[in-house]
């Protein structure tokens, strides 16, 4: 056992015990090697299932949404985007920070559990970060009552923009074949909207019982449910890549999230979301001079 | 394959394009559509089934089939969601597709030569109505028939015609109506259904209580019922879903493994107390 | 039995297709699902579709006619159904089981779903047997084997250089008759299958459950669900659908498309009172649907193929062989 490991269950058990916090959510081993998923803990007794290890991807920020209304605190270990994921949820006034007690853990990158399966155990070794921890800039929380362990280098291995800057050099058409394709496949499942810390509307454009968008899955409909949301969470978006990561189409949708959020750096000066709970959003506040003319 | 004598079609799911004859308006949110089609009556519905209804580039929803005429079916139907909201804009002569019948309907060889207690509230009267003018019509074969009825209001009561004119014609038939709130000239009573239920207590013995409301209203009824000594197979009742598509392959209105569109809707609570309480 | 050279193969499908659309396995933009076959496609063998062949008989979404509106006035109009015979190549036993479960759904029980109906009277099984099941494979828990399909119309395994393929229906047998100058007779040992690793406790699971609906363990297992709809639009057997308009200007198509039980829209009545309103009841209905409704309605059938297609995409792990592993660990009376 690792001493993240160790020190979590620790903690957690020590807060059920005293009774400080009615749940822990953290994460526990899974089906395979390559799967560590979210536990629920109540009783002090079970702090025990409590791992940290390569795969511990999964961001729990919108998890916390179940237990708002609980009377008690929730205990959630967060890495640097879960912990981004729960200041989206503070600042959304989604969750208030005095119901939630934040164990931090500081990451130093999640290993991709597709590439694991493939490869197998044996090969683990070979195993490359999951995609959304290349272009990680916060890899330890920014916001936590408690830190296990000492903070981790920042190591930034892939330009967050990297991928748009390539994008950006294809012509319309080619952008528009691109993304009609990659949207072909889209089943609408949503998983991407219900993993998402920012997508944490009450009601939804895109719940079957709005009229916004028709339910048949074509071409028109999944690249309008894409933009759309890809919008809405624009100035939002903590970048977590959970979107990308639960997709089980493979659609490559933080390279919508990652466009939205250089366009507003070009324009609004340098943003990341999640940062502080308290900041100026860059798309939700009003400005006398605003940059842009037709206010 | 299906036991019933309609012909289904190539598929279950196409409706028969009617046309809306007349429009009752019943209570400020309730209004009763009158729906014939080029055959005659689209289908020949059992008392307590179900016809889904279309404005073809609206939507489709289940309903009960609250009565029918020789060349007419009748849906009352409350405004609630989009296809209600707009089915209560539309005017005599609009074009609107039924399909059905779907579901059970009430277990009629139960009802015969028995005392009935109706017992309704709101809208819920509507699937209730198809029962008690089954009985108006063969009239020998029952007994006793008790209408208790409430509603929020009295301008909220459905079907006032039947309440107080039609239904006081018929032999050994009383009507009893209650408002949760009346207004300045409401003379009759005033209170909630089960209360009314228990002062009116009618006796269980070789009678059978059909009751249709909202949940709460059902929830209190039962223990009234409870109180009075009838046994849950003499409690009748019919449950509301979501459907979609009224053949039991949707999925949706499921409880448990009974599908409400086709083994339902109408339950004993005998039956009902068999079921997961997921409703 | 007979052998088919993969060198063949080819020619063997471009055959087939003369007389009727072949669609086979082929990874599209990094999903791989059944398309129709051309010259030089590269099919994939090796593993299941990651979209199973389901969505050949029961599209996602699917025209059932069409209307015109005009002022008061409406009808309905006949769209064309113009349904070609097909073969689906390559479709695993699990996923020709499927069809059998959903064919107990759509076509018995009083009402036959013509639309469904239409697509598997045209459609022909070839079916290849797994002799390796995938981890997240566990098919032989529901008793059912990796390596035969029993009413696939054509049964095919992997012989390293050749297929061998054994007809089992008539019409199958008329497809290896028609292409008999491409296949040899075959005489030695068939191969032989690995095991599925991945096991579960299914014997009595429909008993264990009746008295379980109330049970704190759905509470416990529904916590890390995010209620998206992946694992139900994965799943070879699912069949829920909603029933839609798609209206332009005078004309509209009333179409269905693939439903979820994890939405909460999907029993949301339009009064506001939802009978399922907290993901609870939501993953229960699931579950319980595959393990004690389905067996229960359509007499001892079941409810999961055991494809493990769900295992492998839901974004928490939220893994049916563990729920089934944990309904059977808790105590049954909590």
């Amino acid at each position: 056992m690792n001493q993240q490991t160790a020190r979590m269950r620790e903690i957690a058990r020590e807060l059920l015990e005293k009774k400080e916090v009615e749940m822990v959510i953290g994460w526990e081993k899974g089906t395979f090697f390559y799967n560590s998923t979210p536990v629920f803990i109540t009783k002090p007794e079970d702090a025990d299932k409590l791992i940290w290890d390569d795969y511990c991807a999964v961001n729990f920020a919108k998890l916390l949404m179940d237990y708002r209304y609980l009377d008690g605190k929730v205990a959630v270990f967060v890495k640097g985007c879960d912990a981004r994921g729960v200041n989206r949820l503070i600042q959304d006034l989604v969750i208030k920070r005095e119901k939630i007690y934040l164990i931090g853990m500081p990451c130093p990158g999640m290993k991709d559990a597709k590439i694991a399966a493939k490869l197998g155990q044996e090969k683990e070794a070979e195993v490359p970060l999951e995609g959304k921890c290349l272009y990680c800039t916060h890899p330890n929380p920014v916001i936590y009552d408690v830190l296990i362990g000492d903070e981790v280098p920042v190591e930034i291995r892939e330009d967050r923009f990297a991928r748009i800057k390539e994008f950006e050099e294809k012509s319309s058409d080619e952008k528009a074949q691109f993304w009609a394709s990659q949207y072909d496949r889209c089943i609408r499942c949503y998983a991407c909207r219900n993993v998402c810390p920012a997508c944490n509307c009450r009601s939804c454009v895109f719940d079957q019982n709005q009229d916004w968008l028709e339910r048949a899955v074509d071409r028109s409909g999944n690249q309008f449910y894409g933009l759309v949301r890809a919008f809405h969470v624009a100035g939002r978006c903590i970048e977590c890549g959970e979107c990308e990561r639960a997709c089980p189409m493979g659609i490559p949708i933080m390279l919508l999230k990652h466009k939205i959020s250089k366009d507003i750096n070009e324009l609004f000066g340098e943003y990341e979301a999640g940062l502080d709970p308290e900041g100026d959003l860059p798309l939700g506040m009003y400005k006398a001079d605003d940059p842009d003319e037709f206010m | 394959m299906c036991n019933c004598d309609d012909n289904h079609g190539a598929s279950p799911l196409l409706p028969v394009v009617g046309k809306v004859i007349k429009i009752v308006e019943e209570t400020p949110d309730v209004k009763t559509f009158h729906v014939t089609s080029d055959e005659g009556k689209p289908f020949t519905p059992m008392p307590g089934q179900l016809g889904m209804v279309s404005l073809l580039p609206v939507g489709e929803a289940m309903f009960s089939v609250t009565t029918q005429g020789p060349d007419h079916l009748e849906f009352a139907i409350k405004k609630a969601g989009t296809l209600t909201g707009v089915l209560h804009e539309i005017e005599v002569g609009q074009a609107i597709g039924v399909r059905g019948p779907y579901g059970n309907g009430f277990p009629i060889d139960l009802f015969k030569g028995k005392d009935i207690v109706f017992i309704g509230g709101g809208i819920g009267l509507a699937p209730v109505r198809s029962m008690i003018n089954y009985c108006v019509e063969n009239r020998d074969n029952f007994g006793k028939l008790n209408i208790i009825y409430g509603a929020r209001s009295p301008e909220d009561l459905c079907f006032k015609e039947d309440l107080f004119e039609n239904w006081l014609k018929v032999r050994d038939t009383q009507v009893h109506v209650t408002v949760d709130k009346g207004d300045d000239n409401w003379k009759g009573n005033v209170g909630f259904v089960p209360a009314f239920l228990e002062e009116i207590n009618p006796t269980p013995e070789n009678t059978i209580a059909l009751t249709c409301g909202p949940p709460i209203m059902i929830k209190f009824v039962l223990q009234s019922l409870a109180k009075m000594n009838f046994q849950p197979e003499q409690i009748v009742t019919t449950l509301e879903m979501r459907m979609k598509c009224g053949v039991g392959k949707c999925g949706r209105c499921n409880i448990g493994s009974k599908y409400v569109c086709l083994d339902g809707p109408v339950f004993t609570l005998a039956e009902l107390n068999e079921m997961p309480s997921e409703y | 039995m007979k052998s088919l050279s993969k060198a063949n193969l080819p020619q063997f499908l471009e055959a087939l297709n003369q007389s009727s659309q072949v669609y086979v396995p082929v990874v599209v933009d990094g999903t791989s699902r059944f398309i129709p076959w051309e010259q030089g496609a590269e099919l994939v063998l090796d593993k299941n579709s990651n979209i199973p062949p389901k969505y050949l008989f029961f599209p996602q979404t699917e025209d059932l006619y069409g209307y015109k509106i005009y002022k008061q006035s409406g009808e309905r109009t006949e769209l064309p159904s113009a349904m070609e015979p097909f073969v689906v190549f390559g479709i695993r036993p699990c996923d020709v089981y499927s069809l059998e479960v959903l064919d107990d759904i759509f076509l018995t029980k009083g009402y036959e779903d013509v639309h469904y109906k239409q697509k598997r009277e045209q459609g022909l099984l070839i079916s290849l047997g797994c002799l390796e099941p995938e981890a997240t494979c566990f098919c032989e828990s529901w008793g059912l084997n990796p390596l035969n399909a029993p009413t696939a119309d054509i049964m095919m395994l992997d012989g390293g250089d050749q297929f061998l393929l054994k007809a089992q229906t008539e019409a199958g047998q008329k497809v290896i008759d028609s292409q008999a100058g491409l296949l040899e007779e075959f005489q030695g040992e068939p191969p032989v299958g690995k095991p599925c690793t991945l096991t579960v406790e299914t014997k009595g699971l429909m008993e264990r459950l009746q008295p379980m609906f109330e049970h704190a363990v759905w509470d416990e297992i529904s916590r890390k669900c995010i209620n998206c709809g992946t694992c139900t639009y994965l799943c070879p057997t699912c069949y829920c659908f909603d029933v839609l308009n798609k209206t332009r200007g005078e004309e509209g198509i009333k179409y269905r498309c693939y439903d979820s039980c994890m939405y909460p829209e999907y029993t949301l009545m339009a009064g506001g009172h939802n009978p399922r309103p907290t993901k609870k009841e939501r993953v229960r209905q699931r579950f319980l649907h595959k393990f004690q409704y389905i067996p229960e309605r359509y007499e001892g059938q079941i409810g999961c193929v055991g494809c493990g297609r769900c295992i492998v995409k839901c974004p928490v792990n939220l893994d049916i062989s563990r729920v089934i592993t944990r309904l059977w660990e808790v105590e049954a009376d909590v």
